[in-house]
């Protein structure tokens, strides 16, 4: 069964998902990036979607559950490198994604998780 | 929405499957190329793609797979205000999807599309995204989506265009590529994961095949020390047995000697009684004599230190010997003892003692285990003509077949209910396998219990043995001293560290009227000789301290007593070595042949025995 890969930076994980995703696979990513959090106590989840042309409903849903389950396991998820056209077509089937954080490409979405764990360092340190 | 066309002209591009989820992904992508080769700008592609994706996936998980037709429609152009195309002759061509699912169809379509209950966000997502959007669902039939969306193209595209889009697509579409590697892929970290545990079981195997192998090994070299000490014990046994063998020899030629003195009555007459009594001493001592002397002779061939002494004879002079030898021992007249000469024997060329004593072995035998009927010797030419076969058939009480081979063991004795009435050495067999082997032949047996057995020895015709050394009669050897007339007043010396021998020598030779001399060993025999000059000495070889090849080496070796007969009176069996180291002897009497005729015949030849008149 394949696999997508969950790389560990730091306090952050990194997800690249290259491929077009089959349904299975969308549920194993979710599966496997809860169990990683729980295992690295990771704070931030960096999500890059840039080689995928299409997101339909499901791939969609999936992305706003793997972000609910980061999000109750203290861990931030940020999508980043979304398309236009995908974000069009998102938009269009009624999906507004509205429990995901988004940024425009990988350094963006990188400072937003940094800016999170600096804050958590900062409470943590108190 | 858009009705179907009033003559829609459909030009089918592709077709597939819905089976599984890799078929959704497949699907859409194929969409989405579709859609770029038809030159639909990006936005569009996705969004098509996307379309086909809610819907194929609906008809998966809701209608259980299905399939999906790409196609073309030109249709008259409708709306031509609204399109804002450039004129293309009235005509507009669509791209279309048609999907098809098994399922049971949507129960209430209608509230379904206004998103009122049910799960129809693919529906309507759909619906959004594409011009053109059928539904029609029946339980009969499942659920039919046919989607819609205008072609960009300024030019209308020409059938041909079309046909070579579908058979391209057509090609890809045989099998994914990157699905194709993918599998390919998954397939090959099978077989290797299969090769690496095959590989780890074959080096798990090769490790046990070399402990094994080291076993085998350790164990090869314990079998080699076991038989060199198997070797080692066999070697020991026939030295002991030659040995032990001269040792009892010794004292039994004394008891055989002095028990025929006796029966000679030379020293007073015997009573019946005694007489008696001393004739069982005397066949107790035969019977003892008969068992060392096998006991030797299996020894010899076992070491290998026989010597065969073959000559010319014939069938005829050999049965000729047995039968008086054996006709005697012939005591039941239940039994015939026949010889049965086959014709145009050859004549022979082997050691007629070594044949003559197989076949005695096997006659002696037959006789003892048979009760009534015969015991038939015969002998004849095998078939090939390159051996004869000398069988002894008897018609006695038989051998199990388990036996066969275990009555050539030594020492082995069967029980029966003849075996108690005729002791027997056990040893008769294996000396007569032994002896056939040494001859260049061998023994065979057939028997049946109850139907008497048959022994049949096998020996080569033409002689083909190479003749060994043979010496001649061992009593004719060496010169003899001339010594002219036969003085009475002679003297003899008797040198033998036995006592009961000198006393048997002495009773045979003091009818000479020589005077006697004895010596007990080598040393004093020696001084003796030096200090007397005797006319004659007697020479025993097995002495302590000085034995009798050193003191017949000296005497051969004095210029003043190398004239001086000797005679070696010896139980040794003597080999052919012994008998150079006594070439300087006048003669070699066997001790066990010691008699008082063979005593006088060499008294005559020395000239020393009572006047000349027994010469």
């Amino acid at each position: 069964m394949d696999r997508i890969p969950i790389l560990q930076m730091g306090r952050a994980l990194l997800i690249t998902i290259q491929v077009d995703m089959h349904d299975q696979l969308a549920l194993a990513l979710e599966e496997d990036l809860a169990a990683k959090i729980a295992s690295s106590g990771a704070r931030g989840v960096l999500i890059d979607i840039s080689s995928l042309e299409i997101i339909d409903s499901f791939i969609g849903r999936m992305l706003d559950n793997i972000a609910g389950v980061s999000r109750l396991m203290d861990a931030e998820t940020v999508v980043v490198g979304m398309r236009p056209a995908v974000a069009i077509t998102l938009v269009e089937l009624g999906l507004s994604l509205s429990g995901v954080r988004t940024a425009l490409n990988v350094d963006r979405g990188m400072a937003i998780i940094q800016q999170r764990l600096h804050d958590y360092e900062i409470a943590d340190g108190d | 929405m858009q009705q179907a066309g009033t003559s829609p002209d459909l030009i089918d591009l592709a077709g597939y499957p819905i089976r599984n989820e890799n078929d959704i992904v497949l699907i859409r992508q194929q969409a989405q190329r579709l859609a770029q080769n038809l030159d639909f700008d990006r936005q569009d592609q996705t969004r098509i793609a996307t379309a086909v994706s809610e819907i194929v996936r609906n008809a998966l998980q809701h209608g259980g797979g299905g399939t999906i037709k790409f196609a073309i429609e030109e249709r008259a152009e409708t709306e031509r205000a609204e399109t804002g195309r450039a004129d293309t002759g009235g005509m507009a061509q669509y791209l279309l999807v048609d999907i098809q699912d098994h399922g049971p169809g949507i129960a209430h379509l209608q509230d379904v599309l206004q998103g009122r209950g049910g799960n129809a966000f693919g529906l309507i997502a759909a619906r959004r995204l594409m011009e053109g959007f059928d539904i029609d669902s029946s339980r009969a039939t499942g659920t039919r989506v046919v989607m819609k969306k205008r072609l960009p193209r300024s030019q209308s595209l020409q059938e041909d265009d079309l046909r070579a889009l579908a058979a391209s697509l057509a090609v890809r579409s045989a099998e994914e590529p990157a699905a194709l590697v993918q599998h390919l892929n998954h397939e090959l970290a099978l077989c290797l994961e299969e090769l690496r545990s095959r590989q780890e079981e074959l080096e798990r195997l090769n490790a046990e095949l070399e402990d094994t192998n080291r076993g085998v090994v350790a164990l090869y070299s314990e079998l080699d020390d076991k038989a060199e000490q198997l070797k080692q014990a066999s070697e020991l046994k026939s030295r002991f047995l030659s040995n032990m063998g001269h040792e009892f020899r010794t004292p039994l030629n004394s008891v055989l000697a002095l028990s025929g003195l006796l029966l000679d009555e030379l020293d007073g007459g015997l009573t019946g009684e005694q007489a008696r009594q001393v004739t069982y001493i005397r066949q107790a001592a035969e019977g003892l004599t008969e068992l060392v002397n096998d006991l030797l002779d299996l020894a010899k061939v076992e070491s290998g230190n026989v010597d065969l002494r073959p000559r010319d004879f014939t069938v005829h002079e050999l049965f000729g010997g047995l039968r008086g030898m054996l006709k005697p021992l012939s005591l039941n007249d239940e039994v015939n003892l026949i010889f049965d000469e086959g014709r145009d024997l050859p004549p022979l060329r082997t050691d007629m003692g070594k044949l003559s004593q197989i076949l005695r072995n096997f006659i002696s035998n037959a006789l003892k285990f048979t009760e009534e009927g015969e015991v038939r010797v015969t002998a004849r030419l095998t078939p090939d003509r390159r051996r004869l076969a000398f069988a002894v058939r008897d018609t006695g009480i038989g051998i199990a077949p388990e036996y066969h081979e275990a009555v050539f063991d030594e020492f082995l004795q069967l029980e029966n209910r003849l075996q108690a009435r005729h002791k027997g050495t056990g040893l008769g067999l294996p000396l007569s396998r032994r002896l056939a082997e040494l001859l260049g032949g061998e023994v065979m047996l057939e028997s049946r219990l109850g139907e008497g057995s048959t022994f049949t020895l096998y020996i080569p015709s033409s002689g083909g043995h190479a003749p060994a050394a043979a010496p001649g009669p061992a009593q004719a050897e060496g010169p003899l001293a001339p010594s002219p007339g036969a003085p009475a007043d002679k003297t003899i010396l008797i040198i033998d560290d036995e006592e009961a021998f000198r006393y048997v020598l002495r009773q045979l030779i003091v009818d000479t009227g020589c005077r006697i001399l004895e010596a007990n060993d080598g040393v004093a025999g020696l001084k003796m000789i030096g200090e007397r000059h005797p006319d004659a000495v007697f020479l025993d070889l097995q002495m302590p301290a000085m034995n009798g090849y050193q003191v017949l080496e000296k005497v051969a070796g004095d210029p003043a007593l190398k004239d001086i007969p000797v005679v070696i009176c010896t139980s040794s069996v003597l080999n052919p070595a012994d008998r150079d180291r006594l070439a300087a002897a006048t003669a070699i009497l066997p001790k066990n042949e010691l008699t008082r005729e063979v005593v006088s015949a060499m008294l005559n030849q020395l000239h020393l025995a009572k006047g000349a008149t027994n010469a």
